[in-house]
């Protein structure tokens, strides 16, 4: 296994060079001059200038490269033409908020939707299968944003049950402010996620393992809950591993809708300002947790899985 | 039926539910004082240091902590610079370039670890903290985007400038020879030549005054920290979600003031003339970029001041234009004022075709109807500009028609087969940029419909705000739609827009280039105030006018809601210390 973990992680030094350069060329080529946008409206031709220096704009491409990938190795980023900040320590500030909203979020979602999927495979073709189909399609069509603003509208304003938005840094005041974003955010995932979950383990549950295990006269907890959920496991590991290291980053639009200073609302506003240092760190970010993500969920396939072996 | 097991699942998967929402009731139940103003704002910071205050939001933070020497009256208007730091207004030489000011006395720095000399007690502040600070914004490792209000204007500093950036650093004990410390309360400045706007940048965030002990404490964090003669201190500081300021327990004696214009007595904003600010002692900023949230914490009461966000105008405001019964009910005050800029579709005048076919832009300009684009898109809160110069501005005449702004399509075809392209015949579509943006988008629609009524054809292209930038300061397109909003209450930062010399990639974003507008706007840089300036400033108008460089859009009207218990509300355009003004009646709150 720590030849295959060690292989993957050289694979993957090709393949963030890769995404290093393709970042790049995207954001120094096409992004437009970032001087322009920093001097305001009173930029004269000498003040771009220097701020083109100062910035090292005026270094050929390939400096500008190496620069970069000297900033991703270092996980040092610069700073942020909009808020001035270090991005490294924009980062790790917002780390805190977006995981206080991810994580529990996410559990309750994984919880919820597996049981439910469970649920409805096992009652396959009964009215609470097609009930829960209809109410999944129903909650998949609605726009995320027509959660976020029946949310603070009713649940928010209207009935106070909870605050329209903000974020404070203490506890407990901080699970106040997350816990309407955490319930869209369950309530959005759960449609695509127990249809998911559903289908997964409606192949299980037809095996003939579960027959036989039945006519061993296992009791329905032992079947579903040892036999059927432990062989569902791959590709629900396959949902489930590759989204944690995604959590970090949150969400752009709860995050920016309940003013909660995490990852997402972050690169919301570095999108809204063309902010591209951050822009090309959050990607960069991203890319790196998606790879690695990736690796985890391989690793962890061969533990859940004996039929999986890691070459 | 479900099975037990199921019904036990799925108790569990409410019960955590439950759990999200009883746990969303428990808070620590922290209080703000009775007196606590709160309010929003729609962007995230850039930080307080003054010298990159160039946006309106990190003006107003930055203000709360830290003055200029100069700062405007709170109630008058035209608006009218007072002293604030400085004791009087400066004294002007007889040729007009040499100021001399006098500061203060007993002006105390807010305590801070920054002033290790007195173990955080906060120093009196001096002439030399104003040539400090004046010089970091010349410092070219600082970047500050706020340099133009100085640039070219001080004798030495640019030089000053230009040696740091040669060396790669700055030397602050280098004397610069238009910035001499006569005392320690006494500094005077002298000017490359004269200038009648000087005293503006004086009350500008840009030149407010820092102690050297806070940046050289902080270094490049300063930006997170707030050391001034203000009057709040920082309490909590988050760029992305809150900042609190409260009372500075040293700041000096400062009066309310106690006259305004004549109809302030009347709308109360006179009943704490006289009373030692700041009145409140708390302010608490939340972040929400998004505008739905702000406006509904507005209606909850979680918020004193509110902008009428755009989305949300009609449940704000009625068919009459005025306030709805039910916010007029809760005794919400709807407060309306010109804000002082422009709106305007610029062409590109080194341009083969638009650049040199007045003909052709005059009827673009009488072709384009601003009264109805008013109407859809400003909900008729604007005012149709006739001119570059706004009202309640020096130079504004009421009586003054622009007849290019006149909306008639017959004219327009008229003038369009003068230029000679009649019924459109012969005029490739014009190159419009515009941005991404929906509201961008609909206006380039509304733009295409009147073109298009008149014969002529647009072709769009459509760029983000760096690339679009990147296009005007090239000179890329025929035609593109900007704003401008006033740095200071003169005439001339409008008429600035069309000066020669400060074409691409300056202000001057048309390129226009008359040398009979540009003698005109160079003698009266030298001139104060007074009926000869003005006389020329319309005459500036009206070759601009004529030239139609630009089809002049309109001017915004600032529209606000504020609560009852909130006094001494009064729309200011540059006054960003504003809310130490401020008081909350705590009885009208309850």
């Amino acid at each position: 296994m720590f030849v295959y973990i060690a292989r993957r992680l050289l694979h993957a030094i090709p393949t963030i060079f890769g995404i290093a350069l393709i970042i790049f060329v995207l954001f120094n080529l096409v992004g437009g001059d970032p001087t322009l946008q920093m001097l305001g409206k009173h930029a004269n031709a000498k003040q771009i200038t220097e701020l083109r220096h100062e910035y090292g704009f005026d270094q050929p491409m390939y400096v500008q490269f190496f620069e970069y990938l000297k900033q991703i190795l270092t996980f040092d980023f610069g700073r942020s033409y909009a808020t001035k900040q270090p991005i490294t320590q924009m980062i790790m500030n917002g780390i805190g908020p977006s995981l206080t909203l991810a994580i529990p979020a996410f559990f309750f979602t994984t919880v919820l939707s597996v049981s439910i999927g469970l649920l409805v495979a096992y009652y396959r073709g009964r009215w609470i299968d097609r009930l829960m189909v209809i109410m999944c399609v129903f909650g998949m069509s609605l726009s995320s944003l027509a959660y976020i603003l029946f949310g603070q509208y009713f649940l928010a304003y209207k009935l106070g049950w909870f605050p329209i938005a903000g974020f404070e840094t203490e506890w407990p005041d901080r699970f106040a402010y997350v816990a309407m974003p955490i319930i869209i955010w369950v309530v959005l995932s759960l449609g695509h996620d127990v249809r998911f979950y559903r289908t997964a383990l409606l192949e299980e549950i037809n095996q003939d393992y579960v027959r036989t295990a039945r006519a061993k006269g296992l009791g329905e907890s032992k079947v579903l809950f040892v036999h059927v959920l432990k062989n569902g496991m791959v590709p629900i590991l396959t949902n489930v591993v590759i989204e944690i290291p995604m959590l970090i980053l949150g969400s752009f639009l709860l995050e920016g809708f309940f003013g909660i200073p995490g990852l997402g609302g972050m690169t919301l506003d570095a999108i809204h300002n063309s902010d591209f240092p951050v822009i090309k760190a959050m990607t960069t970010v991203e890319a790196l947790l998606y790879i690695f993500g990736n690796l985890a969920t391989d690793v962890l396939y061969s533990l859940v899985d004996p039929r999986v072996s890691l070459k | 039926m479900l099975t037990p097991m199921f019904q036990k699942l799925i108790t569990t998967g409410v019960a955590c539910l439950v759990l999200v929402s009883l746990v969303a009731g428990c808070t620590s139940k922290k209080k703000d004082p009775p007196n606590t103003v709160h309010l929003s704002i729609s962007a995230k910071l850039k930080g307080l240091d003054p010298v990159n205050a160039d946006d309106m939001y990190s003006g107003i933070q930055s203000s709360h902590a830290y003055e200029g020497l100069l700062q405007y009256h709170y109630l008058k208007r035209p608006y009218v610079l007072t002293p604030n730091l400085a004791e009087s207004m400066p004294e002007v030489s007889a040729d007009g370039k040499t100021l001399t000011i006098k500061i203060k006395k007993g002006v105390l720095f807010q305590d801070d670890p920054c002033f290790k000399a007195t173990g955080g007690k906060g120093r009196e502040f001096e002439a030399s903290d104003i040539v400090y600070s004046w010089k970091r914004l010349a410092d070219p490792k600082l970047t500050s985007s706020g340099w133009w209000v100085f640039d070219g204007k001080i004798v030495g500093l640019n030089e000053w400038h230009d040696e740091s950036a040669k060396a790669g650093t700055s030397d602050y004990a280098k004397p610069v020879e238009g910035l001499k410390i006569l005392d320690r309360y006494t500094l005077q400045v002298k000017l490359t030549q004269r200038s009648a706007q000087i005293l503006y940048a004086l009350a500008m965030p840009f030149t407010f005054v820092v102690p050297h002990e806070g940046p050289e404490m902080y270094g490049q964090e300063y930006i997170n920290h707030a050391v001034g003669t203000g009057a709040f201190k920082l309490q909590e500081y988050d760029p992305n979600s809150k900042v609190v300021w409260v009372r500075n327990p040293t700041y000096r004696k400062e009066l309310f003031p106690s006259e305004g214009e004549a109809k302030d007595k009347e709308s109360g904003l006179l009943e704490d003339a006289g009373k030692p600010l700041p009145l409140t002692d708390k302010l608490v900023y939340q972040i929400l970029v998004e505008s739905q949230p702000a406006w509904l914490s507005f209606l909850a009461g979680k918020l004193d001041l509110s902008p009428i966000p755009k989305d949300n105008y009609s449940q704000a405001i009625g068919s009459n234009k005025q306030l709805n019964p039910e916010l007029a009910a809760k005794g919400i005050k709807f407060a309306k004022e010109p804000q002082l800029d422009i709106t305007h579709t610029s062409f590109n005048m080194t341009d083969p075709l638009v650049g040199k076919n007045k003909l052709l832009r005059q009827a673009l300009s009488i072709g384009y109807d601003d009264v109805q684009y008013i109407e859809t898109f400003y909900n008729g809160q604007a005012l149709a500009a006739q001119g570059p110069i706004p009202p309640g501005i020096t130079g504004y005449d009421l009586a003054f028609k622009n007849s290019y702004r006149v909306y008639d399509v017959a004219k327009a075809k008229d003038l369009l087969a003068k230029a000679g392209f009649p019924e459109g015949k012969g005029l490739p579509p014009l190159e419009y940029i515009t941005l991404a943006d929906s509201t961008s988008r609909q206006s380039t629609e509304y733009m295409q419909k009147m073109m298009s009524a008149i014969g002529v054809q647009l072709k769009v292209s459509t760029y983000s705000w760096p690339e679009f930038q990147a296009s005007v300061k090239n000179k890329k397109g025929q035609m593109w739609s900007f704003a401008w909003g006033a740095d200071y209450p003169d005439a001339e930062n409008f008429l600035q827009l069309f000066y020669g010399k400060n074409g691409s990639p300056g202000p001057n974003d048309s390129n226009y280039l008359n040398p009979e507008f540009d003698k005109l706007y160079e003698k009266a840089l030298l001139l104060q105030d007074s009926p000869e300036r003005t006389a020329i400033y319309q005459q500036m108008v009206k070759i601009v006018v004529e030239d139609c460089p630009w089809i002049f859009g309109s001017h915004r009207l600032n529209m606000a809601l504020t609560y009852p218990w909130l006094k001494n509300f009064k729309y200011h355009e540059f006054d960003h210390a504003k809310a130490k003004y401020y008081r909350v009646d705590p009885l009208l709150k309850k």
